[in-house]
């Protein structure tokens, strides 16, 4: 089976941790993700992040690039409704030249109060943004010069400063939870960028969504599909429960106070809900033969075929992170390639 | 002793042709090499849609630069402040300065290029306001574990620093002006201005008063590093020197002028040769080995400037000639420059 294993660094730490330690850890964590073979690490960005610290994605991605010379390195996901299109295509232009041609470009909406008005984003005004932004971004990698008027920039034959490396561009993940932005990712992205929070009977169901616009464009299924998922494997199913279940229960509960879901599907909104309903459908947690078992299963359902595992709960010890990572690279790997 | 730092600018822009691949390792290659001779800090310039050049992106840049150095500090020299968002940038250059180690420099400047600030959706007579209150909210953002503060385009709600830098009490802000009011500004809300490389030298010492007078007027100390950047041309003798420099600054001023920057240049061109000659005299530092250590103790005398950032690449400029040009500047001026 073809499938790619990514590991997303969450990089989220207590508030008073020593982040120059972290930092070590996290790079520690990359050169052996980068060894084991697995095909891509992930960052995601968030801003205002107390009572957690929190490094910046863009900065956090180039610095992994020296540790990490083989994997790809997705931006999953840019906030591009809160930026500007010339920074983020110029950005990722050099990031492609510099990694030589690994970025992947994931991009969603994003939803916090906080990050919108620290921004100066107008309440209601962030899909409009979003799409000129990511319409502007495709245009100034495809297009020697790019003249276009949004609603917050104007492009005078603009282009960005280097070319990019991957022809034409590195490929759009869009992220979605609700049924309209799944459309707007069937439209408008390389690939629907499927999220860790719904479970997989909702996924089901949006698939379906999901296929329908893509038919209503003319577009072709991706050839590359991902997903995020909650990740831990240890020796034994009880073992990884145990040690993942209280960081990810944690953090779900965490979730509830930002609001995270109010943007989820209905079906899947109550995560208030003990570890086991929770989890059922959701995290993928066991010994490597149950892992392996549940990722064959999203790519015989969902069609998926790139894991990004989002291993290191908040405090997660690093000898716990390395140990999984390294579970998964010799146990779960061949397991689910062979299948 | 003179206690006089000498910082590496990469400019690292280049003609339209070039295979960036081969100029990236280069860069890397000149950054590796500086960080083993002993420059203070590797400084990279910002600029957008930056044709017929081509340039790489400060933050990603130096993001990636650094894992190449182990002492040079990170100059961002200078960010366009007025573009951006005050959350954004505390954020990215706390980030950057926790990879480093604690070796950033926040350098920010007005910026001047119609299709930069077009394409930000800035309007001129908004620049100054947004770069003052984005240094405030970013001066805060590192000090305060939150911050409430309305500007007028942005609101910090209870808004945390994701990471705080390490530097305390927070990076050195370094504000980059070329005319009065800016240098007014710099010694009001700056630790320091950052002296550009566009002025001439008689001018630069007219403005050190008005700066000083800023400073007094603000209560404020002469700051305790206080930077310039100049271009630097090296070579073993001054008519070497004179040879490389004359495409480099060329190709450079050719491309400046298109982009508005020649408000700072002499009109005329009739006596080519003398002018020339005059022309870099006054702003560039240029010559033997020797004869660039001369001007830059000169320049530490005058204007008491103590961290001269050079820009030894022009445009265009083989690597080989690059490389030999840090040579003479770490192992030859360098020296010079600390036991005067």
């Amino acid at each position: 089976m073809d499938m790619q294993f990514g590991v997303m660094l969450r990089g989220l730490f207590d508030w008073d941790d020593d982040m120059t330690v972290r930092f070590e850890e996290l790079m520690e964590q990359a050169r052996l993700i980068d060894k084991l073979g697995y095909d891509c690490i992930t960052k995601g960005s968030h801003f205002s992040t107390y009572p957690h610290q929190e490094m910046t994605q863009i900065p956090f991605l180039c610095r992994v690039m020296a540790e990490a010379p083989n994997v790809r390195l997705n931006a999953g996901i840019v906030l591009l409704a809160l930026h500007n299109p010339m920074e983020v295509a110029d950005y990722f232009a050099t990031m492609d030249l510099m990694s030589g041609g690994r970025m992947i470009f994931g991009c969603a909406l994003g939803y916090r109060d906080v990050e919108f008005k620290a921004f100066g984003v107008k309440k209601g005004t962030g899909v409009k943004r979003f799409e000129e932004n990511l319409t502007a971004v495709r245009r100034l990698w495809t297009e020697e010069k790019v003249s276009m008027v949004g609603s917050t920039f104007e492009l005078d034959e603009a282009r960005t400063s280097v070319p990019l490396q991957q022809d034409p561009h590195p490929p759009i993940w869009i992220g979605a939870n609700a049924d309209k932005a799944i459309q707007r990712a069937a439209r408008m992205g390389d690939c629907w960028y499927l999220n860790p929070h719904q479970k997989v009977e909702t996924l089901l169901r949006q698939m379906d969504i999901y296929k329908e616009e893509l038919e209503k464009h003319n577009k072709p299924f991706p050839t590359e599909l991902p997903i995020r998922r909650e990740v831990f494997c240890a020796p034994t199913h009880d073992e990884a429960v145990a040690i993942a279940g209280p960081y990810i229960k944690g953090m779900y509960d965490a979730y509830k106070t930002w609001g995270q879901d109010t943007v989820m599907p209905e079906e899947d909104r109550d995560i208030t809900q003990e570890y086991a309903e929770l989890a059922k459908d959701r995290f993928i947690v066991g010994d490597p033969d149950e892992v392996a078992e549940e990722m064959i299963r999203y790519n015989e359902v969902l069609g998926v075929n790139h894991i990004i595992m989002s291993v290191q709960g908040v405090g997660m010890p690093q000898g716990q992170v390395l140990d999984t990572l390294t579970l998964v690279a010799e146990e779960v790997m061949p397991k689910v390639r062979a299948a | 002793m003179a206690d006089i730092q000498l910082g590496l600018m990469t400019r690292g822009q280049f003609p339209q042709e070039d295979d960036m691949q081969v100029r990236i390792e280069e860069m890397f290659e000149q950054v590796r090499l500086a960080d083993k001779l002993g420059f203070s800090c590797l400084t990279k310039g910002m600029h957008y849609s930056s044709a017929p050049l081509q340039d790489m992106q400060m933050v990603p840049y130096l993001s990636r630069a650094m894992a190449e150095t182990k002492n040079m500090r990170l100059n961002m020299g200078i960010v366009l402040l007025a573009l951006h968002k005050p959350l954004d940038y505390a954020e990215l250059v706390a980030t950057m300065d926790v990879l480093s180690g604690g070796r950033v420099i926040f350098g920010a400047a007005l910026g001047y290029r119609e299709v930069e600030l077009k394409a930000f959706g800035v309007q001129r007579k908004e620049i100054v306001r947004r770069f003052t209150e984005n240094i405030e909210a970013i001066k805060r953002l590192w000090t305060e574990d939150k911050v409430t503060m309305k500007g007028t385009f942005f609101e910090l709600e209870d808004a945390s620093c994701s990471v705080k830098p390490v530097q305390k009490p927070r990076p050195p802000i370094w504000i980059g002006a070329n005319a009065d009011p800016a240098i007014e500004r710099a010694a009001q809300i700056g630790d320091c201005w950052y002296v550009n490389p566009h002025n001439r030298n008689d001018t630069l010492l007219r403005q050190l008063d008005v700066y000083k007078r800023a400073l007094d007027k603000a209560g404020k100390p002469f700051p305790d590093e206080f930077p310039m950047r100049k271009e630097v041309f090296v070579a073993e003798t001054r008519e070497k020197a004179l040879e490389i420099a004359k495409p480099a600054i060329s190709l450079k001023y050719q491309v400046y002028h298109s982009w508005g920057q020649d408000k700072v240049m002499p009109e005329g061109d009739n006596n080519l040769d003398l002018d020339w000659e005059e022309l870099i005299d006054d702003r560039f530092v240029l010559g033997s080995p020797d004869e660039v250590t001369e001007q830059l103790l000169d320049l530490h005398k005058t204007m008491g400037v103590n961290h001269i950032i050079a820009s030894p690449q022009g445009a265009g400029m083989p690597q080989g000639q690059v490389l030999e040009s840090l040579h003479l500047l770490g192992e030859v001026v360098l020296p010079n420059l600390k036991s005067a």
